[in-house]
């Protein structure tokens, strides 16, 4: 469901069914919807037997990197020789997405229950659930599931914990994520080792997202071929996915739609089109860590992770941010580099003075004391800072500068050239 | 070469009154049951610190270090990562509007701006003169379909506009 | 070839490797310096600078070298375009905010940004002349170490020093980005026993030492292999002088005894080989007068006479900062004689460095120690001076803390002169250990060899050789052929059990242990 809009007919509503219903909150309103009869399949099924029923689905990781989730489980030791760990990873800080938020504040019991099956898949007795600092009333609305589950006993012996975050966007990296559990400066860790190998303190540890866990009860009650069939375009992309629409349309919100769904019916019919008077300009699919499309291309671009690939993009969160033609794509673009700027995290060189030293350029060129020279620097900068660092939060920043530079060269020289005004002051 | 002496946020003539007594330490305690290791409790710790005083002094963080067994140096470090903890103290309603791009062409820097006005902040960052206002900008708050949100101490309200803003000041002075 | 060895390729260099072997590391033995800041072989890796990227084949992106291991078949290219241009890019992003201070700052000569700057760096900054660089004020760290964070580049060598090598994480990373600096908690100082090192590891003039603070050009410091003479871990060390003035005591690997660092007492322990107040001529008391200055022909006779004529007791008082060579030429000068050694040892308190083992600022704060008791010299210095009022004759080497009262002939061998020694009837001036070449024993009976860094002051000559020609003088067997500090360890390895089988040749720079080792001494 688009909350807070109702659902659209052209949704496929899976794990948004119950947003805007306060009484899928509670462990008895839960149950009454169906709830916990996956945990309780889970419960007559071998771990490996669960990990299977996943990978057949197809069902990849709804935080960014869409890596499939039944492989990434498979990847725990079978033998157990140590305690094994689940991260949940509540830290959404990808600016343009907002669906983990509605998942835990409408459906705790689905993450809880996705959260325990997975760590029954996994052998894990303890599970961490990393929820960001700003999200008080999710905070507080899984804190209320969590003690109604444990006073019914739900989860047997498995250990869920909340974990709250304290302002760091760069947590949402599984191995900063897992340093931050641990009580450190959230630093994203070299690879190898890997988390399943050597994880948080330093025992085998799988990181899912919110929504990828919240896709794991359904995929047992409805069986795993269900969710394969839930496919529009590529094989390979399966499931339902909820894409997070903000900025310049008639109706933000979140919208539940199978894989492969045409981003423009998405934009003109299910988000009710622009504002009045105005046309699409531009329009990052996938949170703003992933190239920008014009219009052309956001136009004919379809919702997997085929079609955002096939189009120069990425699907990312599915955090969808939409600008119209009154959007000033220079300020964006640097509003976006300064984010980045501010949640580096410092250890590699390209990042910590990267970051700051694009978002500077960019200022100057919105103060009108923009050179010439500067877009082959920022190019060169971009390039500079990607594929070489520790996490990707680096290239992060440059994907919005070489895509916006060169899908929107002309508004940059126009500050350039002095042929618009400044917004800045130097 | 120049040479600074330490800048000191905490002056520290009072005696010390530990944060960790009673129920807070009942609190830390079950929170150390959570993790294998001491340092495991350090986030949670800190969140209890800030709840209880408001912020985080120098002399909080050496108590945390020795309840934890780690160094005021380390614990340091990890608290002035996290820009969620307060290094001194704040306005009693803290406001937090994020104007990250989302939100930004949404209109989120006039939202800032009625803020600052309204509230008598006048600055980013500066506590309002009546010590009840800090507003601050930051980063995405994870709620872009529902710009702008505002962040008020623990409260977090959706769908702020300009013309909000008074009635919304209002409400929390 | 070894079982089991990695084969690859590095800069068109076959080179072989245990596995597990890093590719920086691997790369040395093909001559190739990847150029590095945060990587250091005494630390956990960190791989955070990113200046180590190479490209390696079949790889998808460009691998920091400090953090990959050896793979069969891997093909390696440090030169290339890309892994170049990385480094060019790293380098330049570490020059936008780093001030232009090397015409001030203390690194400059020895200073690796300079260095891979020079190498492979831009010739011309495209950072804007219109961003302030940042500007914050330097900070005292502690007792000695002073912080520079404008021209820090975050490398982290020291934050990581402090919490996995001493095991006290008194130094952090604080805030974030590019408002990152290194950041110590008010109520902190730098003064852990071991702290100074960071110093050494900075690869800037970030961390400074109070010191050392504009005291020298790097280029103008020559540089002498040494080993400490705080205590008897014995510490390699590099003497760094100026102008014939010790100014700088740094750590000198070595694997075996303190891998990559000295502590801060060792590394303070230098101003006193520069003192001003030396002996720097024979002395001789002629008959009721004071002592005079004369040449060495006429104090050796004098002193070849007191012991020619010498029936009876001999004490020797010795300072255990005198060489390996000295002590047992002493020794076999006595010969004959009813012998009596000992050596003066001052105790202080332990500091272990926690992260290696078997590496402290041991109690016994003296390097020789170990070979004095091997050439049985006793630790009861009260007692020799109790012997010594009725010796014969008494011989000195080098610095009594007290005064020496003897009814025989007081020789004194000495760099300075004390009160307690102006009865002495010869007072013959030795070098230190700045100014000479010998040996120390450590405690774990490891022979190092030091070498000499500056000329001793006015005729002071080596304790080997005074003591060789004293030998030479009294017609001894073999005294001729004692021509320098080898052939006297030589000499002594062929008649002194424990150091059997050794010879000032196969000592090398690293030293080498005695056989079989001994346990250490306290």
């Amino acid at each position: 469901m688009g909350y807070p809009h109702k659902a659209h007919r052209k949704e496929t509503t899976v794990l948004s069914k119950y947003f805007g219903d306060p009484e899928a909150r509670s462990y008895k309103g839960w149950v009454k919807r169906g709830g916990y009869e996956a945990w309780r399949q889970a419960l007559t099924l071998a771990p490996a037997a669960i990990t299977d029923l996943v990978k057949e689905s197809g069902l990849r990781g709804r935080g960014g990197a869409g890596f499939p989730t039944g492989l990434k489980w498979s990847f725990m030791p079978k033998e157990k020789k140590k305690p094994h760990y689940l991260c949940v990873n509540a830290d959404e800080s990808e600016p343009g997405t907002f669906k983990d938020r509605e998942i835990m504040r409408w459906t705790p019991h689905a993450l809880l229950e996705g959260t325990a099956i997975a760590m029954r898949a996994i052998q894990a007795e303890v599970g961490y659930i990393y929820i960001r600092g700003e999200f008080t009333e999710p905070y507080a609305i899984m804190g209320q599931a969590l003690a109604e589950a444990n006073a019914a006993r739900a989860f047997g012996d498995l250990k869920i914990h909340l974990h709250r975050g304290a302002g760091a966007y760069i947590c949402g990296e599984e191995t900063a994520l897992m340093n931050s559990i641990e009580g450190k400066r959230g630093n994203p860790r070299i690879k190898p080792p890997f988390p399943a190998a050597f994880g948080v303190f330093g025992m085998p540890t799988t990181i899912n997202n919110v929504e990828t866990l919240a896709a794991v009860p359904p995929i047992l009650t409805n069986g795993p071929a269900w969710y394969k069939k839930l496919s529009l375009s590529n094989p390979k992309s399966t499931g339902t996915k909820l894409f997070s629409v903000c900025g310049h349309v008639q109706k933000p919100g979140n919208y539940e739609l199978t894989m492969g769904f045409p981003l423009k019916d998405l934009l003109y019919e299910l988000c009710g089109g622009m504002r009045p008077g105005r046309t699409l300009k531009a329009c990052i699919p996938g949170g703003s860590s992933v190239p920008i499309l014009d219009r052309a291309e956001t136009e004919a671009c379809l919702l997997d992770y085929e079609g955002a690939v096939e189009r120069g993009t990425m699907l990312g969160s599915g955090g969808v941010i939409v600008f119209d033609d009154s959007a000033d794509m220079v300020y964006q673009i640097m509003r976006l580099a300064r984010f980045y700027a501010h949640e580096s995290c410092a250890q590699c060189t390209q990042c910590r003075e990267g970051t700051a030293w694009t978002t500077k350029i960019l200022e100057r060129i919105l103060a009108g004391q923009g050179k010439a020279t500067d877009l082959d620097l920022l190019l060169d900068l971009s390039d500079n800072m990607t594929g070489k660092t520790i996490c990707v939060l680096s290239d992060s920043c440059a994907a919005p500068v070489v895509s916006g530079i060169k899908k929107f060269r002309g508004e940059f020289e126009d500050y350039i050239a002095g042929r618009r005004r400044p917004v800045m002051v130097a | 070469m120049s040479v600074s002496a330490h800048p000191t946020h905490d002056a520290g003539t009072e005696p010390y009154q530990p944060v960790f007594t009673g129920k807070v330490l009942e609190e830390l305690q079950a929170l150390l049951g959570r993790y294998p290791t001491k340092q495991g409790a350090l986030l949670p710790a800190l969140w209890l610190v800030q709840q209880q005083r408001g912020w985080i002094s120098d002399r909080n963080m050496t108590e945390v270090a020795a309840v934890l067994g780690l160094t005021p140096a380390y614990v340091k470090g990890v608290v002035t990562f996290y820009t969620m903890y307060h290094q001194h103290p704040v306005g009693q309603n803290f406001v937090q509007v994020c104007t990250t791009s989302p939100c930004n062409i949404c209109g989120a820097e006039d939202v800032v701006r009625a803020l600052l006005q309204a509230t008598g902040a006048k600055e980013l960052g500066a506590t309002s003169p009546d010590g009840k206002w800090t507003v601050i900008e930051v980063e995405c708050l994870g709620a872009c379909g529902f710009a702008t949100p505002v962040l008020i101490n623990d409260d977090f309200l959706e769908s702020v506009s300009p013309e909000k803003v008074p009635e919304l000041v209002q409400r929390y002075r | 070839m070894a079982d089991g060895a990695v084969n690859l390729t590095i800069d068109g260099m076959p080179v072989s490797a245990p596995p597990g072997t890093l590719l920086i590391e691997a790369a040395k033995q093909a001559g190739v310096l990847v150029p590095h800041y945060c990587y250091h072989p005494g630390l956990p890796v960190a791989g955070l600078c990113r200046m180590c990227l190479v490209e390696v084949e079949k790889a998808p992106k460009l691998q920091i070298a400090c953090a990959t291991q050896v793979a069969e078949g891997m093909v390696v290219h440090t030169q290339s375009a890309q892994a170049k241009s990385a480094r060019m890019g790293v380098l330049e992003l570490l020059l936008i905010n780093h001030p232009l201070d090397c015409p001030i700052c203390d690194q400059a000569g020895e200073c690796e940004l300079q260095d891979f700057t020079f190498q492979e760096g831009r010739p011309a900054t495209r950072y804007s002349p219109d961003y302030a660089k940042r500007f914050n004020p330097v900070e005292d760290f502690g007792p000695d170490v002073l912080y520079v964070p404008n021209r820090c580049i975050l490398c982290t060598r020291c934050v990581r020093f402090m919490e996995d090598v001493t095991k006290e994480p008194v130094l952090n990373v604080s805030e974030r980005g590019d408002r990152a600096f290194i950041g110590i908690h008010p109520e902190a100082r730098l003064d852990h026993p071991w702290a100074g090192n960071v110093v050494d590891l900075c690869p800037v003039g970030s961390l400074l030492s109070k010191d050392f603070l504009h005291k020298a050009r790097a280029w103008e410091l020559d540089k002498t292999a040494s080993v400490c003479t705080g205590c008897s871990q014995g510490c390699n060390v590099t003497l760094d002088t100026r102008d014939n003035v010790v100014v700088r005591v740094r750590p000198r690997p070595n694997l075996l005894v303190n891998r990559y660092f000295i502590c801060d007492h060792g590394r303070m322990n230098y101003r006193w080989m520069n003192r001003g107040d030396r002996i720097e001529a024979p002395l001789v008391k002629r008959a009721g007068a004071e002592l005079q200055a004369v040449d060495w022909d006429e104090a050796l006779e004098r002193t070849a006479g007191l012991l020619r004529g010498a029936g009876g007791r001999a004490v020797t008082l010795a300072s255990p900062r005198m060489s390996t060579e000295a002590l047992f030429l002493m020794r076999e000068l006595c010969a004959g004689l009813d012998w009596t050694g000992a050596v003066q040892i001052v105790m202080g308190e332990e500091a272990p460095l926690a992260g290696v083992p078997n590496l402290a600022l041991r109690p016994e704060r003296a390097p020789n120690g170990t070979a004095a008791e091997l050439l049985g010299y006793g630790r009861d210095y009260a007692a020799a001076l109790q012997a010594a009022e009725s010796a014969a004759v008494v011989l000195v080497l080098d610095e009594p803390e007290v005064t020496i009262r003897t009814a025989g002939a007081l020789i004194y061998l000495g760099t300075v002169l004390p009160e307690g020694a102006r009865d002495a009837a010869v007072v013959l001036p030795i070098a230190n250990v700045a100014e000479e070449e010998g040996t120390f024993v450590n405690r774990d009976g490891r022979v190092q060899r030091y070498f000499q860094a500056k000329p001793a002051p006015g005729m002071a000559r080596p304790a080997w050789w005074v003591l060789a020609e004293l030998l030479t003088a009294l017609g001894r067997e073999g005294g001729e052929s004692l021509t320098g500090p080898g052939a006297a360890f030589d000499r002594l390895a062929r008649s002194v059990g424990p150091f059997a089988g050794l010879s000032y040749a196969s000592l090398g720079a690293a030293g080498q242990a005695i056989t079989p080792a001994i346990g250490a001494t306290a």
